[in-house]
């Protein structure tokens, strides 16, 4: 079945599965089949930021003091956020949406990537803060060993699910020989078992990888240094919370089986696959822990520390989506990461102190002319 | 009639529960979220948003009732509460990682 971007049937839209129903039609959200996806865009509304707010400034000056080894550590982990944001700010978009059947959902998935563009802008806004020639850091993520052994992890489940998708979309089912790639076999279950998949690896990015990202920014911060670009790190993390709920949601609901029983049946089927991939990430990511302290280790954050904190996030996140906890380590090494990520200290204008999700425009529109009988001019 | 009211509302006012954590015990009131009243009592507790979006503050409940004022963003997976916005209602057990 092809897609088509407006669906020509008369079909009610609360009785579609999230996935591999029918194709959106109306973008109504009059209604919802499952209102959480509502809620989400309208707290991802509220967020809304943009990177040149934050004053870089002393950045510059904090960065050209930094010591050899504290420039390596601080500058592939922003390659490795950039390396994360440019899979997240498309990738949901171009594999979900040709097969999202709920218009909330359609418009989540678009509103969660439009979000992690900005992350994107706010890695180059970053970047030409600190370095003369951006060109230089950009090139390193394509080329850069270390950065590419992550790219293929984070993007694998992507690209196999887009792959099947694609046809699916163009042939249906069917066995298809894919040159270079052999006999391909596309059945509504498999194409199930490649999304679940790729939801799962796409929660331990934004679970696991983007938090272990967080802890070295923070890192920096805690030693005063850099501080502007942990507040962006601050407004990015607010998001990513907001998208890791979206993901958990979207595999409690596959679980479940209220949402389509077919789906419930794969993700049983699937545990062991979702278990290893969070393992992979967590080995991957305290690889990555040991090359970025290769050549030193700076204060409050080495690689064991760092280590430990992945496996215990690891750990907090499986327990999220229902797996059994699979590390030893069971308390945070770095509890002073909380007092970063929280959300309601993210700076805001003086009028909004109270909230950080302020809705601007929350006007009473019930005023009525009696209201104004006890006012004399 | 005036004073049957009155201790009424003092009554739900002092409500207070016990909160089990493994060997140690505190009380709670109906005031206020758990989690601050954990933090209060010098329990270290995850957290993130403090909102309940984020689902870092998700502990087990292994028995006893808790309520949400407003109904959190995050999954709360049965047989857990999410500190940062959990109402205790009656006498709880909690615990961490088992």
């Amino acid at each position: 079945m092809s897609y088509s971007t407006f669906n020509r049937k008369k079909f009610d839209s609360m009785k579609e599965p999230m996935f591999f129903g029918e194709n959106v039609n109306v973008a109504r959200y009059d209604q919802q089949k499952h209102p959480i996806f509502e809620k989400l865009i309208e707290k991802q509304l509220s967020f809304f930021w943009r990177p040149e707010e934050v004053d870089l400034s002393n950045d510059r000056k904090d960065f050209q003091k930094l010591e050899e080894h504290e420039k390596h550590i601080f500058l592939s982990n922003l390659k490795y956020q950039t390396l994360l944001d440019s899979v997240q700010g498309r990738s949901p978009n171009v594999a979900l949406l040709p097969i999202v059947s709920l218009p909330e959902l359609e418009t989540w998935i678009e509103t969660w990537s439009f979000s992690e563009t900005i992350h994107s802008r706010s890695y180059t806004h970053i970047i030409r803060n600190i370095v003369n020639d951006p060109t230089l850091i950009f090139d390193d993520i394509v080329t850069n060993e270390e950065i590419t052994k992550r790219a293929d992890s984070v993007s694998k489940y992507y690209d196999n699910l887009i792959e099947m998708v694609n046809l699916y979309n163009t042939m249906g089912f069917g066995t298809f020989n894919i040159p270079g790639k052999g006999d391909i076999e596309i059945t509504m279950p498999k194409l199930k078992k490649a999304l679940y998949l790729t939801v799962a690896s796409v929660n331990v990015l934004e679970a696991v990888r983007f938090y272990v990202s967080f802890a070295c920014s923070f890192g920096f911060a805690e030693r005063t240094l850099m501080e502007g670009n942990a507040k962006i790190i601050k407004l990015i993390a607010r998001d990513e919370a907001l998208h890791l709920t979206g993901t958990q949601h979207m595999m409690n609901l596959m679980a479940s089986g209220k949402d389509d029983p077919e789906m419930a049946i794969i993700a049983e089927e699937c545990k062991d696959d979702v278990r290893d991939i969070f393992i992979e990430a967590a080995e991957q990511e305290k690889e990555w822990a040991t090359y970025l302290f290769k050549d030193g280790s700076m204060i409050g954050l080495n690689a064991q520390i760092l280590g430990q904190y992945v496996e215990y996030i690891t750990n907090v996140r499986m327990q999220a989506v229902g797996l059994d906890t699979y590390f030893e380590t069971k308390h945070n090494p770095i509890p002073w990461i909380n007092a970063w990520l929280v959300s309601d200290n993210v700076q805001v204008a003086p009028q909004e102190a109270e909230i950080s999700s302020y809705l601007v425009g929350q006007t009473d529109n019930s005023l009525d002319d009696s209201d104004f009988d006890d006012f004399d001019l | 009639m005036t004073s049957t009211s009155k201790p009424e509302s003092l009554e739900k006012k002092e409500q207070v529960h016990r909160v089990l954590i493994g060997k140690k015990q505190i009380l709670v009131t109906e005031e206020e979220p758990l989690l601050v009243q954990l933090e209060r009592a010098g329990i270290h507790v995850e957290y993130q948003c403090r909102e309940g979006y984020c689902s870092s503050c998700s502990i087990k409940l292994l028995w006893g009732n808790v309520c949400y004022p407003f109904e959190p963003l995050a999954w709360v997976q049965s047989g857990y509460l999410l500190a940062c916005c959990a109402i205790v209602k009656s006498d709880i057990e909690i615990a961490f990682f088992d």
